[in-house]
């Protein structure tokens, strides 16, 4: 902690208020505050660079780069097999619909056509994966303002799909399940039937978490009008997902412009209005219903679809010579991938384009003027993975 | 917003604690209990040394390049050739798991069917070092391989189940990939019959000696 000024001196504790009555000239001494990189609410190692006047915010800035892991780098020295491998480490809570933006964007420069069962086995993951990591936040968000209980219910959910997830690919985080032209391979035996079961159960027990916390006066005193983030605000510092949703930015790419099979599915877009930390909430609660029902869809297409989930490969996949750019509906927000290659085996250029990274930019606007113990609220409402920050 | 009865969101948050309290718990034993785990499940890798060719494909594919192979040549003169044959010998074969992104490439990578996973996970070390596990450490994960599910039958089965049943119907052959003979017993899901000894020299795609068709360049050309 330090003055701005360094040649004033900041008296603390009693009496501490009172030049500034008396003088007008020492009326503000702001205080700049580190928050992170190394504090729980910033679940990770985002530091945020605060102004404050009091108990108020004056000027955020968010200060990223903490967990650089020089991801784009990388992608440059590793062929499409092992970028999927990567790619699934960025947003550690999207894996599968982070391997899908590759495998999607490889899959057009080569001009290769997926076959349909594994269109809607990798619709009906990506759905799964998304109710997954909503719930990691379902259960997140109100443990960071002070409700430890709801996480125990959202774990007890991941559980049950984690279970299904990891029989299908083997990992319960880091699915590595997607492959360029399909899957890896055909699910289990009866899996499907397991599957359906488990997003019974978990449909059956999200009451649980709504009424446990939706409503609880606390939650709603905590939440309620603090941090709006306005349409126009969302949309020029590009936020996307649940969060531009909940102040009224109706954007789903699965319905706007749809990638694997969700142009057969009617996606319904959840939105809110309010665009404060409740309405990012309540959006991340209707999209797992939504999620959910979305999965069970995709479960009859993929009992009623025949026929392999990948297509035989050359010995090495080479992408010809050009560029595409493909981005996915990730559960975060607008996950991208750009493709430049020159006809080799690793791309030329991978640039990636992720939903955290845009997210977080808005916070600069969206703190100033609130206060101390609202900006965790806010933090937490933004629903950011730093890993997804730094890439 | 909700109910408009002070208290109310608190109230059903309570209900909710209360009809949980009298559910059983979801805690799991661990310890006690070992977790059922599924057969694809990522735990550690196996190594079935006797199906090696060191082809080094595995190494080359690892995204962080966490195994290492050493390995010489051996002549081995073989009854009714014409000269002696070369062949690799695997000296070291060691996988570094503090290193490892458990990804399975080197699994899908490998041509020979040397590499398998197996859902056992009690192996944290209190030293870094001690996770880089030699051939023998390797070797002795065999026998915790599971049987590979069955496949949907909605999809195409397993391609181990395609090449058992091709090589079924041809009288006299022998599938090529030996598995472990000391594998728990197993489910009847089991694609490929075990065989003892190395097929006899027939249609049977080259078992040993040779190394594979060159699949592709190397590295960074």
């Amino acid at each position: 902690m330090r003055s701005s000024d360094t040649s004033r001196e900041l008296v603390v504790g009693m009496g501490s208020g009172v030049e500034q009555l008396t003088d007008p000239e020492l009326a503000t001494a702001d205080m700049v505050l580190n928050i992170g990189p190394q504090h729980p609410s910033t679940h990770g190692v985002l530091r945020l660079r605060l102004t404050l006047d009091g108990e108020r915010v004056k000027a955020a800035e968010p200060i990223i780069g903490y967990m650089h892991r020089g991801a784009e780098k990388l992608f440059e020295v590793r062929d499409y097999r092992q970028i999927i491998v990567l790619a699934n480490r960025h947003d550690w809570l999207s894996a599968f619909s982070n391997e899908l933006g590759v495998v999607l964007a490889v899959e057009r420069l080569m001009g290769m056509a997926v076959p349909d069962r594994a269109v809607w086995l990798r619709t009906l993951l990506a759905e799964l994966n998304r109710v997954l990591n909503h719930l990691m936040f379902l259960g997140s968000y109100p443990l960071e303002i002070g409700a430890i209980t709801p996480m125990f219910y959202a774990f007890r959910e991941r559980e049950v799909l984690q279970t299904v997830m990891e029989e299908v690919a083997g990992g319960r985080m880091h699915f590595m399940f997607n492959r360029v032209g399909g899957l890896k391979e055909e699910v289990p035996a009866g899996w499907t039937g397991r599957c359906r079961q488990a997003i019974a159960e978990v449909r059956r027990r999200l009451p649980d978490l709504d009424n446990i916390i939706h409503r609880n006066e606390i939650f709603l005193a905590r939440t309620v009008g603090v941090g709006v983030l306005s349409a126009e605000k969302a949309a020029a510092y590009g936020v996307s997902g649940p969060v531009a949703r909940a102040s009224g930015l109706d954007f789903d790419l699965r319905r706007d412009e749809p990638y694997l099979a969700y142009g057969q599915l009617d996606v319904p877009v959840v939105t809110r209005t309010a665009g404060d930390c409740h309405a990012r909430f309540e959006c991340l609660l209707d999209q797992v219903h939504v999620s959910l029902d979305l999965a069970d869809r995709c479960l009859t297409e993929v009992d009623r679809t025949t026929g392999p989930v990948n297509v035989r490969l050359p010995k090495v996949v080479k992408a010809p010579e050009g560029h595409t750019y493909a981005w996915t509906e990730n559960p975060l927000g607008v996950n991208g991938y750009y493709l430049v290659s020159r006809g080799e085996k690793t791309p030329w250029r991978l640039k990636l384009r992720t939903a955290s990274y845009a997210n977080i930019q808005a916070l600069c606007t969206l703190l100033p003027g609130c206060l101390v113990p609202d900006l965790i609220a806010i933090l937490g409402s933004m629903f950011f993975v730093v890993g997804d920050i730094d890439k | 917003m909700g109910g408009s009865v002070p208290g109310g969101g608190l109230a059903r948050g309570l209900a909710t604690t209360l009809k949980t309290m009298v559910r059983p718990a979801h805690t799991e034993q661990y310890p006690d209990v070992q977790p059922e785990l599924p057969p694809r499940s990522r735990g550690v890798i196996a190594l079935l040394a006797e199906n090696c060719t060191v082809c080094m494909l595995c190494a080359r594919e690892c995204p962080d390049w966490c195994i290492y192979i050493d390995s010489h040549k051996e002549t081995v003169q073989v009854p009714g050739a014409a000269r002696a044959r070369q062949k690799n010998m695997l000296d070291r074969f060691a996988i570094d798991f503090s290193l490892c992104m458990y990804c399975g490439i080197c699994i899908e990578a490998c041509p020979f069917d040397a590499l398998y996973w197996t859902p056992e996970f009690e192996y944290a070390e209190y030293d870094i070092r001690d996770l880089l596990h030699e051939k023998e450490r390797l070797g002795d994960w065999m026998a915790t391989v599971p049987a590979p599910p069955a496949h949907d039958p909605n999809g195409e089965p397993a391609k181990e189940v395609t090449a058992a049943e091709r090589k079924g119907s041809a009288p006299a052959a022998r599938v090529r990939v030996s598995r472990p003979p000391s594998r728990p017993a197993a489910p009847p899901a089991d694609p490929a019959p075990p065989s003892g000894s190395t097929p006899p020299a027939g249609p049977t795609p080259p078992s040993d000696a040779t190394p594979p068709s060159e699949p592709d360049p190397p590295a960074g050309s």
